[in-house]
């Protein structure tokens, strides 16, 4: 069975620099995503989910185990898997537009070819007349626009997100969740939609969004249980229904204990 | 309202520089004590005889030079030693352990192998102007978070690329902190670089006086104590003017920073 993604057996161990300390961030860890597919990581703190994602970009190299991509071993960051990070990760010496036409930039597209497509991402996050402004101009919901912008400029064919709307208040959240969804074709054909890995942790925002849900556990990470979210598309009417609430709780069940240990033990 | 407030000082600067005057004329010292119409005189006479504008331009473009070479040779390494963590830790205590001498204390070292013409002054002044850029260079270079350098390379960036368009640019802030600084160190040791290399030059005819040494000729052969003020004002409103102009630089040149 070969996915966009299969992550197989993965298991990453750091070795603190100062104290030695081996610390297991995930354990035996096998997954994978399908060409078309979204699905979400979810887990209390602590339990590697941004681990897990670094893997997969390329980032860090697993302890054991591997992660392919179309089947071949990742062996390092790619432009066919594009990146969100939590905290945007943009170039605060670039413009919007600079930053959008970075990925084209790297991949060697002539001027004009990355000016047109800069423009027409631009343009369809909705930061159009916002090009010359600077990161630090923006306000945080226009700053996570101008970052899924930059991602998509580069098309590529797996959108690798790191709780890509973790830092903007609620009602920003909830309506960049409809954009996500709609940008990545939640309510047209299946066929057009990228495989994504979204890790969060909003147990409400990942059933909402995704097809499949996987659960962590924390200390070492591992999967506690997959969750497919057997949910028809689009999914905007479902945001508060009764269905979505009980996927919501089932998940809720799965990790509060864990959740709740993680509170006690991060303040130690 | 502005000019009202201008008033204070103003009136306060005329009266210091009336009082400056009486008391130097009343002394009778007049060839020890410097005076204001007497820095007049002298500023007009070394303007007219393009003496000052000489001397000031000789000086300016060995600090430039040095400047450049201390860049050149200063922020190429300062982030090869950030952003290359065991070259920083092999080079840094060489650079740590040099910088903590006075560029001027190579003085002797720079006449002994350079001899007494500009050359010797040029080293001091690249040699003050090179560790500012190292030092920080090197901060700018490796405080660098490194999600840009991943966000950079998930986007199909190579490491040239990388260290043009995301170690650079990180660090350019710091540079020109660091520019800053080196100006100002360069610009200090050039007057006591030309001060030590002193009167010999004059007196072999060269062209090329500097300020420091056109202050040994006066001290020395003129003994005009009014025309040494001229260059310390001179020395001052250029310091002024170069900072100014750095700052200017660097806002322009790092629009992205509040």
């Amino acid at each position: 069975m070969t996915g966009k993604i299969d992550a197989q057996s993965l298991s990453k161990t750091y070795v603190s620099a100062r104290s030695g300390e081996r610390v297991e961030a995930l354990q035996n860890v096998s997954f994978s995503v399908a060409p078309h597919e979204f699905v979400s990581i979810v887990g209390p703190s602590g339990c590697g989910k941004s681990t897990l994602l670094a893997l997969v970009a390329g980032f860090v190299a697993p302890t054991s185990g591997r992660v392919l991509a179309d089947g071949a071993p990742i062996t390092g960051p790619d432009p066919r898997r594009g990146v969100m990070f939590q905290d945007y990760a943009l170039f605060p010496w670039r413009t919007v537009l600079g930053n959008v036409e970075f990925g084209p930039l790297a991949r060697g597209a002539t001027r004009e070819a990355m000016r047109a497509t800069a423009h027409r991402y631009i343009e369809l996050v909705g930061l159009e007349g916002f090009e010359h402004r600077y990161p630090h101009e923006l306000s945080g919901g226009m700053r996570q626009r101008c970052a899924l912008a930059r991602l998509l400029a580069n098309e590529p064919e797996v959108w690798l997100m790191d709780e890509p709307l973790a830092a903007v208040d609620l009602q920003t959240r909830n309506i960049l969740q409809d954009e996500l969804l709609r940008l990545w074709g939640d309510g047209g054909d299946p066929g057009q939609r990228r495989a994504v890995l979204f890790v969060t942790h909003g147990i409400d925002e990942a059933v909402y969004l995704s097809d499949r849900v996987i659960v962590l556990g924390r200390r070492p990470g591992r999967i506690k249980e997959t969750v497919t979210i057997d949910l028809p598309r689009p999914r905007k009417a479902l945001r508060n229904s009764a269905e979505a609430g009980r996927y919501n709780e089932y998940i809720w069940n799965l990790i509060r204990d864990e959740a709740a240990r993680a509170i006690v033990e991060e303040s130690a | 309202m502005n000019a009202r407030r201008a008033l204070l000082p103003l009136g306060f600067f005329t009266v210091a520089i009336l009082a400056w005057q009486a008391a130097v004329l009343h002394s009778g010292q007049r060839a020890l004590y410097p005076y204001p119409t007497g820095v007049f005189e002298a500023a007009t006479r070394t303007i007219e005889d393009g003496s000052l504008f000489a001397a000031t331009s000789q000086s300016l473009l060995r600090v430039l030079i040095g400047f450049a070479l201390g860049a050149a040779f200063g922020i190429p390494l300062g982030v090869l030693m950030g952003f290359v963590r065991p070259v920083g830790r092999a080079v840094s205590p060489i650079v740590d352990s040099l910088r903590s001498i006075a560029p001027i204390a190579w003085i002797p070292m720079a006449l002994l192998w350079l001899g007494i013409r500009g050359n010797a002054a040029l080293f001091i002044v690249a040699y003050a102007a090179f560790f500012p850029f190292v030092v920080n260079a090197a901060q700018g270079a490796r405080l660098i978070d490194r999600n840009l350098v991943n966000a950079a390379r998930a986007l199909g960036a190579g490491r040239a690329l990388v260290v043009r368009s995301v170690v650079l640019p990180n660090a350019l802030p710091a540079i020109l902190t660091g520019a800053r600084i080196s100006m100002a160190f360069a610009w200090g040791s050039i007057i006591a670089a030309e001060l030590a290399m002193g009167i010999k030059v004059t007196s072999g005819g060269s062209g090329a006086v500097g300020l420091g040494q056109l202050m040994v000729s006066t001290l020395y052969v003129r003994r005009d104590v009014n025309g040494l003020v001229l260059y310390m004002i001179v020395i001052g409103v250029i310091s002024f003017l170069i900072d100014l102009a750095m700052r200017r630089l660097q806002r322009s040149l790092t629009p992205w920073r509040t």
